[in-house]
C-alpha cells in the first residue's frame, strides 16, 4: 500500500469513528429528546459518513489498486494526489465547521474544496482506468 | 474468503434487499393497505442501505483484502471482527424496531440508545482491528 493510500484510508477510518459517534448520539436523542444534540450535528454526521468515510476510502483504495502506468510515475503525479486528498479533507472539515457556525460562506468554501479535491484526484486517476496491456 | 467476511457480505445483501422492499412499500402505501408505520420508514431504510449494505460490505471486503498484519495473525484479531458483525447487525435490528416506534411517538428510547451504542461498538472494533493493517510498504 502506498503512503498516500495509507493516509487517506486512516483519515477515512477517523471520519468513520466520528461519524458513528455522532450517529449514536442522534439516534439516542430520537428516543430521549432531552439528549437533543446541536442542530448542526446531523449535517456533520452526513458529511463525515458519506464523504469523509465512504468516498475517501474509495479514493484511497483506488489510488493503490488502479492499473499503474508502464512508464514514468507508476500512479501518476504523487503531488497532485497529495493536494487532492488534502484539499478534500480540508473541505469536509470546513463544511462541518460551516454547519456548526451556520456560515453559508464556509459551507460554500468547503464544498468547493471537496469538489476541487475530487476533480484533481479524478484527473490524476483517469489515465489509469484502462484495459490490461494498454 | 474468511468466514466473517462471508457473514458480513451476506448480511449486507439481506439489508440491501430489506431496504429495497421498504423503498417499494413506501410509495405503494398509496394503493395498498399497508400499516401506518411504513410512512415513517425513510430514515431507517436509508441506514439499512448505507450502514447495513454499504458499510457492512466495506467491513467484510476490507478485512479480507487489506495487507496482512503479521505472518502469525494475517488479519489481526478475528474476534474483533466477529464482535463488529454481531454488534452492527444487532444494532441495525434494534434500529429497525425502535426508530419507527419512536417516530410514531411510542417511546422505544432505550432500544434506540442500545442500537446507537452497538453500532458505535461495531465501528470501533473494526477500526481497532484494521488500523495496524493500513500501512505503507
Amino acid at each position: 500500500m502506498t503512503r498516500l493510500s495509507s493516509w487517506a484510508i486512516r483519515l477515512a477510518l477517523v471520519h468513520l469513528g466520528v461519524a458513528f459517534t455522532a450517529g449514536a448520539w442522534l439516534l439516542a436523542a430520537r428516543g430521549f429528546p432531552t439528549l437533543a444534540p446541536p442542530s448542526w450535528l446531523r449535517p456533520a454526521h452526513l458529511e463525515l459518513a458519506l464523504l469523509g468515510w465512504t468516498l475517501q476510502l474509495a479514493m484511497g483504495v483506488a489510488y493503490y489498486i488502479l492499473p499503474r502506468h508502464a512508464t514514468g510515475a507508476a500512479r501518476g503525479s504523487v503531488r497532485i494526489a497529495v493536494v487532492a486528498i488534502t484539499l478534500f479533507n480540508l473541505g469536509v472539515l470546513t463544511v462541518v465547521a460551516g454547519a456548526a457556525a451556520d456560515q453559508s460562506a464556509a459551507l460554500l468554501a468547503g464544498r468547493l474544496a471537496e469538489a476541487g479535491g475530487v476533480a484533481l484526484f479524478a484527473s490524476n486517476a483517469w489515465p489509469r482506468i484502462k484495459a490490461f496491456g494498454t | 474468503m474468511p468466514s466473517v467476511t462471508r457473514w458480513f457480505i451476506k448480511s449486507g445483501m439481506v439489508c440491501l434487499l430489506a431496504a429495497l422492499v421498504g423503498l417499494v412499500a413506501m410509495p405503494a402505501r398509496e394503493f395498498l393497505p399497508f400499516p401506518a408505520v411504513v410512512a415513517v420508514l425513510w430514515p431507517t431504510l436509508l441506514h439499512l442501505l448505507v450502514v447495513g449494505w454499504l458499510t457492512q460490505l466495506i467491513f467484510g471486503v476490507a478485512h479480507w483484502l487489506f495487507p496482512r498484519r503479521t505472518r502469525e495473525a494475517p488479519r489481526g484479531d478475528e474476534r474483533l471482527m466477529w464482535l463488529a458483525w454481531v454488534a452492527l447487525n444487532a444494532g441495525l435490528v434494534l434500529r429497525l424496531v425502535g426508530e419507527p416506534l419512536a417516530l410514531m411517538g411510542q417511546g422505544a428510547g432505550g432500544i434506540l440508545v442500545a442500537s446507537g451504542v452497538l453500532q458505535w461498538v461495531a465501528a470501533v472494533a473494526f477500526i481497532v482491528n484494521l488500523w495496524p493493517r493500513v500501512k505503507a510498504r
